[in-house]
């Protein structure tokens, strides 16, 4: 009976255990927590059991590490095969650290699943549209953020060894969780001739001194030993291999993109991803969720490349309704912030003709601890750095520790703690830890979420609506007929982006008519005016592209008799047939 | 027992030996190989020095064929390798024979065997090779990927037609009102562009040998395939345009040549045969681009974080320097100059460094020289300029090695033309001077060829264009000789590319001399010196910090460094340069060791004795 009862205990325990810090993995998803990458696919795999008949889950390939990176495609069969309707295409974590990317994507299947047949909006966009979702890019990444102890800023890296330090070693000397807390915080060391002294306001922070004033604190960088005795420390840790800089796109060599790999789809990650892609052309828009700063990026990624007018504005579309989905977010192109070479989006938008929005997730200034939010202080300029956490501003610092204190349950800042460093001798460790600055905490993940998932969502209802209509049936001769089509589309996303059409990446549109012999074709230039541009040659195709809210008229010149057949059929806009009898 | 043992061994390594002579020797150059011919011939050699030899497959094309590296040397550690490649663009078949040639040849020699590894990748392109042995004669250069060329509705529908059934795809030329071309008043079977300046006007047009398949008034724009792996590499990659593929690498064949090549950080040089040649000529300069790292400009944005004054030109140096006061700690990432190029948006190197012109410049000196000592006098036409996105080009300025390109065969100028009339000796023929350059080859086919290698212009009914005559210049005349020619053409100047592996950098712990400082602390002063004539790394590799850093590894019991670290990397070493790393120490003992390590450097361990 004892026995018994201790087991009961034990199993009591362990269960607890298991709910309080991991919690089941169950349909619907929870998002006021974080997915290991194991249940990152035990979710994925769950969402497509639960609905065989909506889901398809591929095994998109394998990492560096062997991990396998699923993609879940979402689609309806009673609408259509999915080649032949337009793809949207969502991402994440592609920076192993920027794991509530990956949240996002889990959250955007789970509501277009859970909330098919229920909700009307949901219903109707997964009707019209196919979604890829692949929440976990860099899978190592993610899985190493979980098990090892990071920054809020490490673990962005691909498992591709790099010799950072060029001394013939590998990842030798990257930081060392030197107290065992599972955060790689920051050393100070006591220093009368120090840049810094304690915070008199909060005696955990430091502030610069002034000129003339005493110092009291150096700091000393991460938390980390001289690993491989070179006289530096943590200078040549994981990687580094940054996948969204090894995309096709102006690839370009790591002297000149930081990160970039030895050769374009170099990482294992981004060839098969790449491919998965490249055999979906279907796919109209990308989007690639990172973190941090609260930005919606838009190609171009460098000064020299450049984007057509019309293509902005469909991007502006987007793009500007999305400012007012995630209040507090900008919206810029992406060369804004820096010059990226090789990077996700330009891949997507230059080279696969989709439209591709990168969402940089969170803001700090959402961590408040303050009477009046309706002001919220700055957002910080630089997204990759940290400079937020090392007081850039002292009141922001202050107020971020005080949110810590009464909002973060002391999870995000740890206090600083006295440790014997075997170079530096007596020193302290503390400050932000692993699951600060560049995520939410739990409690804020559900509003992040579905904010930021509601903006693919407007996306998706923007895929184009193509309708073909015969307008015009006209005998003007002998068994001649003057045949007018036009093309309409009801959405903001163009059949086809003006950059695909301009740089000839693939077959545009087709309009063609079968079942008669057609003499001439050619595009109505102004309907009123009867203006017509006839082409020179084969005038039995017609290459065209719908725009954005837009039309295009063509008329045929066609000898027979019959039943004749109009039809249109585009990449990412899916096909239409219309018959009629002379 | 013993002794009959032995003299079976004996018999057996005789019986061996003799057999791979023969089979070497089965990998003959009489014709031109196929595509299986090729394959046959490297499974050849490498069964024939199992001991020495591996294939290594790192691709299949899209046409399904299997592409091999043949690596020579598998038995060596601690060595140098050069990895020899040939005919990307697939239209040089005498370049896949050199490949092969070259292997033969390292096979039967010891000499440059024994501290060099070699890489033999004599086919990657055997999509576009196939094109040589076709019914139809054509010089493809693209794989057979599957490339919309004319984005229309249909795939590879309108590639050329061999109209006159003569088994070759040459030129048509038909009169037409707009035509810019003119027949040359130096040899009437010569077109050439006319000159309104002069007063002329064109009668011409010029097409290739086809159709327009589709009807869609274009011809032979949309042929078999697919990707020219002859300028799929990433430098200079040009997007967007003809044959190169939607981004550098896309061709399997290309991706897994750079895959191997980043897999095998011991590959130090590396030779091209094809169509350019820098052993004559260095990879071009001139182009514009490039950054001058010594007078950076610092924009606006960055210059207020880092207080820089955006109107000042400073050192990459300073600049470095100023980031890593100013801005705080990357998420583990170094400031260094590569993430302070990202900041600032430098671009990549477009020119070659002038420390690498002086070796490119003296080799070519003394290649030359070499070619008279072969009695080779006849002056040739010029080599073809380095293409943006070739192999050669991503060699020197992507890997940081050495890069050697050779053309084995252009035609010769023939000798009743004054050099400089036809071709001037050293920049030879510029384009644009079509009719000079035609005129050199039709002498050459004249000469040389007993006229054949030109199809005379015939008259011809084109379905759409109506009468025009097809004629010109056959495919693969100007770059193919004749077979005959294979064996001596590559026995003359290949040996060339043995001399330059020679010439690579060879680093050795020279000497040490060791300072007794009392009470067991010692200066040793540690030199290495680079005994080969070549630099390591190159300036564009120092540039780029690809290829592997060597690092003097100090080793010992009870040593205490003072001064100086265990593992000290060498940094640049010139060619035939020394040098010395200083350390101090403490020790109790009498010894310790040291050694290079390198994946490519002799790696022996050397004791010194320090004190008595």
């Amino acid at each position: 009976m004892r026995k018994l009862f201790t087991i009961l205990a034990i199993s009591l325990i362990a269960f607890t255990v298991v709910a309080e810090n991991k919690g089941k993995v169950e349909i619907p998803l929870r998002f006021d927590r974080y997915y290991t990458y194991e249940e990152v696919v035990e979710a994925l795999k769950l969402l497509n059991t639960s609905y065989p008949q909506l889901t398809k889950l591929d095994l998109v390939g394998k990492s560096e590490e062997g991990r396998e990176i699923y993609a879940l495609t979402i689609n309806n069969p009673k609408t259509g095969e999915a080649l032949s309707k337009p793809g949207v295409y969502v991402d994440g974590n592609i920076h192993g650290n920027e794991i509530q990317a990956g949240e996002v994507c889990l959250y955007f299947a789970n509501m277009l699943l859970t909330k098919y047949g229920e909700n009307d909006k949901i219903t109707k966009v997964v009707d019209k549209n196919v979604y890829y979702i692949i929440p976990v890019v860099n899978v190592d990444g993610r899985a190493h953020f979980f098990l090892d102890a990071q920054t809020s800023s490490s673990d962005r890296s691909f498992r591709v060894p790099r010799d950072d330090d060029r001394d013939g070693l590998v990842d030798e000397d990257g930081p060392d969780d030197l107290d065992g807390d599972g955060n790689i915080c920051m050393m100070r060391i006591k220093d009368p001739l120090g840049d810094y002294k304690t915070d008199p306001e909060d005696d955990r922070l430091m502030i610069p001194v002034k000129p003339g004033e005493k110092g009291e604190w150096t700091i000393l960088g991460q938390e980390g030993i001289d690993n491989d005795k070179d006289g530096k420390l943590n200078e040549d840790g994981e990687g580094y291999f940054d996948a969204n800089r090894n995309w096709g796109s102006d690839w370009q060599p790591a002297y000149v993109q930081n990160g970039a790999g030895n050769f374009p789809l170099s990482g294992f990650g981004v060839k098969a991803i790449a491919t998965y892609i490249h055999q979906r052309p279907n796919i109209i828009v990308n989007f690639a969720f990172h973190n941090s700063g609260g930005m919606w990026l838009r190609a171009p990624s460098h000064k020299d490349d450049k984007v057509d007018t019309r293509d902005v504005a469909v991007y502006d579309l987007i793009g500007k309704n999305a400012l007012k989905i995630t209040p507090g977010y900008v919206y810029q192109p992406s060369y804004d912030l820096y010059d990226t070479f090789g990077d996700t989006d330009s891949h997507m938008f230059n080279l696969e003709g989709s439209y591709t929005f990168v969402g940089e997730l969170f803001m700090r200034s959402q961590e408040t601890y303050r009477e009046n939010v309706s002001k919220p202080l700055p957002p910080a300029a630089e997204t990759e750095s940290s400079s937020a956490r090392r007081g850039g501003n002292p009141d922001e610092t202050r107020e971020l520790v005080k949110f810590n204190d009464y909002l973060g349950l002391n999870e995000l800042y740890k206090s600083w703690k006295s440790y014997k460093h075997p170079t530096y001798g007596e020193i302290e460790i503390g400050g932000w830890m692993k699951m600060s600055s560049r995520l939410p905490h739990p409690f804020m993940l559900p509003e992040l979420v579905h904010r930021n998932a509601m903006v693919v969502l407007y996306a998706a209802e923007q895929t184009p609506e193509i309708s073909l209509e015969i307008f015009e049936v006209k005998e003007i001769g002998k068994n001649l007929h003057q045949v007018r089509v036009r093309l309409k589309n009801e959405k903001g996303l163009p059949s086809m982006s003006y950059k695909a059409i301009s740089s000839k990446l693939y077959t545009q549109d087709i309009l063609k008519i079968s079942g008669a012999k057609v003499i001439a074709s050619g595009k109505i230039t102004d309907l009123r005016n009867n203006k017509i541009s006839y082409q020179e040659h084969k005038p039995e195709v017609i290459y065209t592209a719908v725009p954005s809210f837009g039309y295009a008229e063509y008329q045929f010149l066609v000898e027979g008799k019959g039943e004749i057949a109009v039809n249109y059929s585009s990449r990412k806009a899916g096909s239409l047939t219309k018959t009629f009898k002379f | 027992m013993i002794k009959k043992a032995q003299s079976y061994m004996l018999t057996l390594l005789i019986v061996s030996l003799s057999l791979n002579l023969q089979a070497q020797n089965s990998v003959r150059f009489e014709k031109y190989k196929t595509n299986a011919e090729v394959q046959k011939s490297l499974n050849d050699l490498q069964q024939n020095s199992p001991n020495r030899t591996t294939l290594h497959k790192i691709a299949e094309s899209p046409g399904g064929e299997p592409v091999y590296v043949l690596e020579i040397g598998k038995d060596l550690k601690n060595v140098p390798a050069i990895f020899v490649a040939a005919n990307f663009e697939g239209k040089t078949p005498i370049s896949t024979e050199g490949a092969l040639y070259m292997a033969r040849m390292l096979l039967d020699s010891v000499s440059y065997t024994r501290k060099v590894k070699w890489f033999i990748l004599a086919l990657p392109n055997p999509d576009a090779a196939s094109g040589f042995f076709s019914g139809i004669k054509w010089e493809r250069s693209v794989n057979s990927a599957a490339v919309n060329d004319d984005k229309d509705d249909q795939l590879n529908e309108d590639g050329p037609d061999d109209l006159n059934k003569d088994g070759l795809i040459t030129l048509m030329r038909v009169e037409d009102p707009e035509g810019t071309y003119l027949i040359s008043g130096k040899d009437p079977r010569i077109m050439v562009k006319a000159d309104p300046g002069k007063g002329e006007r064109g009668k011409y047009k010029l097409y290739p040998e086809g159709l327009d398949n589709d009807g869609d008034g274009e011809i032979n724009e949309d042929g078999i395939g697919g990707i020219n792996l002859g300028i799929n590499f990433p430098h200079l990659f040009k997007t967007n345009a003809q044959e190169t593929g939607l981004w550098p690498g896309e061709a399997p064949e290309v991706y897994g040549t750079m895959k191997f090549i980043f897999g095998h950080p011991e590959i130090a040089m590396i030779f091209t045969l094809g169509t350019s040649d820098f052993c004559i000529a260095p990879p071009r300069g001139g182009r514009k681009g490039g950054v001058n790292m010594e007078s950076l400009r610092v924009p606006a944005r960055y210059a207020t974080i880092i207080g820089a004054d955006p109107e000042k030109t400073y050192t990459m140096s300073q600049v470095v320097e100023m980031f890593k006061t100013n801005m705080p700690a990357r998420g583990g990432r170094e400031i260094n100059s590569e993430t302070v190029a990202g900041f600032l948006g430098l671009g990549a190197n477009v020119n070659p460094l002038e420390d690498d012109l002086k070796f490119y410049k003296d080799f070519s000196d003394k290649y030359k020289s070499f070619l008279k000592t072969k009695g080779v006098t006849t002056e040739r036409m010029s080599a073809d300029p380095d293409k943006d996105g070739s192999f050669e080009l991503w060699a020197y300025y992507q890997v940081g090695v050495p890069s050697f390109s050779m053309n084995l065969f252009t035609p010769p100028i023939i000798s009743d033309q004054k050099p400089g009339e036809a071709a001037s000796k050293e920049a030879g023929i510029k384009p644009g001077e079509s009719d000079d350059r035609e005129k050199s080859i039709l002498a050459f086919i004249d000469k040389k060829l007993n006229g054949t290698g030109f199809v005379e212009w015939q008259p011809f009914n084109h379905p759409t264009l109506g009468k025009v005559e097809i004629g010109g210049i056959a495919p693969f005349v100007t770059s193919t000789p004749p077979p005959a020619q294979i064996d001596s053409l590559c026995r003359i100047q290949l040996p060339w590319l043995l001399t330059l592996s020679k010439k690579l950098p060879d680093l050795q712990l020279m000497k040490e001399v060791i300072t007794d400082l009392g009470a067991g602390v010692y200066r040793l002063e540690i030199y290495v010196e680079n005994k080969g004539v070549l630099p390591y790394p190159t300036a564009m590799g120092s540039k780029n910090k690809q290829p592997a850093p060597a690092v003097v590894v100090l080793e010992g019991e009870n040593l205490e460094i003072l001064e100086g670290y265990q593992r000290s990397p060498l940094g640049d070493i010139g060619g035939n340069q020394v040098k010395k790393i200083t350390w101090t120490i403490k020790t109790d003992k009498k010894t310790l060791k040291a050694h290079i390590d390198s994946p490519l450097f002799d790696a022996t361990v050397k004791q010194i004795k320090i004190g008595g």
